[in-house]
């Protein structure tokens, strides 16, 4: 009889805090989107109001960071520096495609940050302002989304996860 | 790096590949153009080579290699460090200035607007021109632009057609000025590069070597940067490349009250040229200038074909020395 108490009380625990991890990743998630937010602001500044090229750029950007986000950028800027007969949009697809999983980022997130670094130092000023605003709002959607279900997706996964090893454990009670 | 690597690093795949073949020694490259549909040209110790698919170089076009609108939109790519927005304004005047000093002009449409270039699409033809540095090759210049053994230094005008050697020639004079040469003491020397010819600065350091005593003023308008310079950075000596325009004879005049000397670069081809021109007319005339050091277009770049004071009195000339001599 100790034993499954024991065992149901595991189980619970071991379903609940799958449920609080599950929550914890949405959580993260929007940390990311956030923090990439504020990387491609960065970006922008240095590449409008400072002209710099983007190699250079996405450098300075990524050390005032840290985390998947900035490895990336330090990446890009490393490759870009090296000049080894690469185009920009194939070795930021790579490095995008390298941190897949690390990243946190569902694959339409992930698609749509390809697309921003196929537009990126191509023709003029202008253009690079059109490309991070059009990327930043799309950044801005993915953001809200998260935000508004923030609370409930918390308490669902938490919920679930505690129910659902109680589940379990009267199922095999 | 690598003066080979640095170069090579700009082209297209294809063409590197091509030029990686012919094994061309980039010390000795003057000039290579790349025309869309047309044949990939190097100017090679001043002889014009086409080059072979095969990585030949050879008088005659034949197998040789055709640059496509692909290679040159990559080699634009790279040239711009995937940043063709970073260059609009270089873009304008029709060239980019790359590390290492290295100068590639661009020709393609003109997007105008209002009777200005407002941008340049359809890019079409490159010319890279590489910069050399020779250190010492303004040795024999260098005695006459002092006022005696111990003096001030002079104001100096280089005149040279283009592809004569006049920036070289100013660079090794802004080194020597700025070290000191043969006992003379060294001064600070502000140079303004419009360019980023002089200096070739990468990341607001000096690729070449322009003495311990001199303040780059990089990117930056002739007539704007020498009155920066003179309120701030107290030289003694100010240098520019390729004058020319009325604004940069007012500076020039204020820098001269200020008690700064001035070495500069003037396209022309003899003092009479430039006399010519209206605004050089002016200059030549009020005796702005100390020195004139007149290159020529001989065998080699970089030979000095005369000397002459400000009246237009020859010091030294006739033979021509050439770099080095």
């Amino acid at each position: 009889m100790v034993l499954k108490i024991v065992g149901s009380l595991l189980v619970t625990c071991s379903c609940g805090a799958l449920g609080l991890w599950k929550a914890g990743q949405w959580k993260d998630h929007l940390g990311m989107l956030e923090q990439l937010r504020k990387m491609i602001v960065l970006l922008r500044s240095e590449i409008l109001y400072a002209h710099t090229p983007l190699g250079e750029a996405l450098g300075h950007v990524g050390r005032k960071s840290e985390g998947v986000l900035a490895g990336l950028f330090g990446a890009v800027e490393e490759r870009t520096m090296q000049q080894q007969g690469e185009l920009f949009y194939i070795i930021w697809r790579e490095e995008v495609e390298k941190r897949k999983k690390e990243m946190l980022l569902s694959d339409r997130e992930r698609q749509e940050l390809i697309a921003f670094g196929e537009h990126l130092g191509y023709l003029d000023l202008e253009m690079q302002e059109h490309t991070v605003a059009l990327y930043l709002e799309q950044l801005e959607m993915s953001i809200r989304f998260y935000r508004e279900h923030e609370r409930e997706q918390s308490r669902l996964y938490a919920s679930l996860g505690i129910m659902g090893g109680l589940f379990l454990s009267i199922m095999m009670c | 790096m690598e003066r080979n690597d640095e170069v090579i690093r700009i082209f297209a795949k294809e063409i590197r590949r091509v030029l990686g073949r012919a094994g061309v020694d980039f010390r000795k490259v003057q000039e290579i153009r790349l025309r869309v549909g047309a044949p990939l040209l190097v100017v090679y110790e001043n002889r014009e080579y086409f080059v072979s698919r095969g990585g030949e170089l050879g008088t005659a076009g034949r197998d040789a290699h055709l640059v496509t609108r692909d290679e040159l939109r990559e080699t634009m790519e790279y040239i711009s460090s995937y940043s063709l927005y970073a260059f609009e304004e270089e873009l304008r005047q029709g060239f980019i200035t790359i590390q290492g000093g290295h100068r590639i002009g661009v020709a393609g449409r003109i997007v105008a607007e209002d009777k200005q270039v407002r941008a340049m699409k359809y890019i079409s033809f490159l010319n890279v021109r590489l910069s050399h540095q020779i250190l010492g090759c303004a040795d024999a210049v260098m005695p006459f632009l002092y006022d005696g053994p111990a003096g001030q230094v002079r104001h100096t005008l280089i005149v040279s057609p283009p592809r004569c050697g006049k920036t070289t020639l100013l660079r090794d004079i802004i080194r020597q000025l700025s070290n000191g040469n043969r006992g003379r003491a060294g001064v600070t020397v502000g140079v303004v590069d419009e360019r980023s010819e002089l200096g070739a600065c990468y990341q607001g350091v000096p690729q070449n070597d322009l003495g311990i005593r001199t303040d780059i003023l990089d990117c930056c308008p002739k007539a704007r940067g020498m009155m920066m310079l003179i309120r701030t950075m107290a030289p003694q000596v100010i240098a520019v490349d390729e004058i020319g325009s009325r604004e940069d004879m007012e500076a020039i005049g204020y820098v001269m009250n200020c008690g700064c000397r001035l070495v500069a670069t003037v396209h022309g081809s003899s003092l009479e040229d430039i006399r010519q021109k209206p605004v050089l007319r002016e200059m030549a005339g009020q005796r702005m200038f100390d020195r004139y050091v007149i290159l020529g277009a001989g065998s080699r770049a970089g030979c000095v074909e005369e000397i002459a004071d400000s009246r237009g009195t020859r010091l030294w000339g006739l033979e021509g020395m050439a770099y080095g001599a």
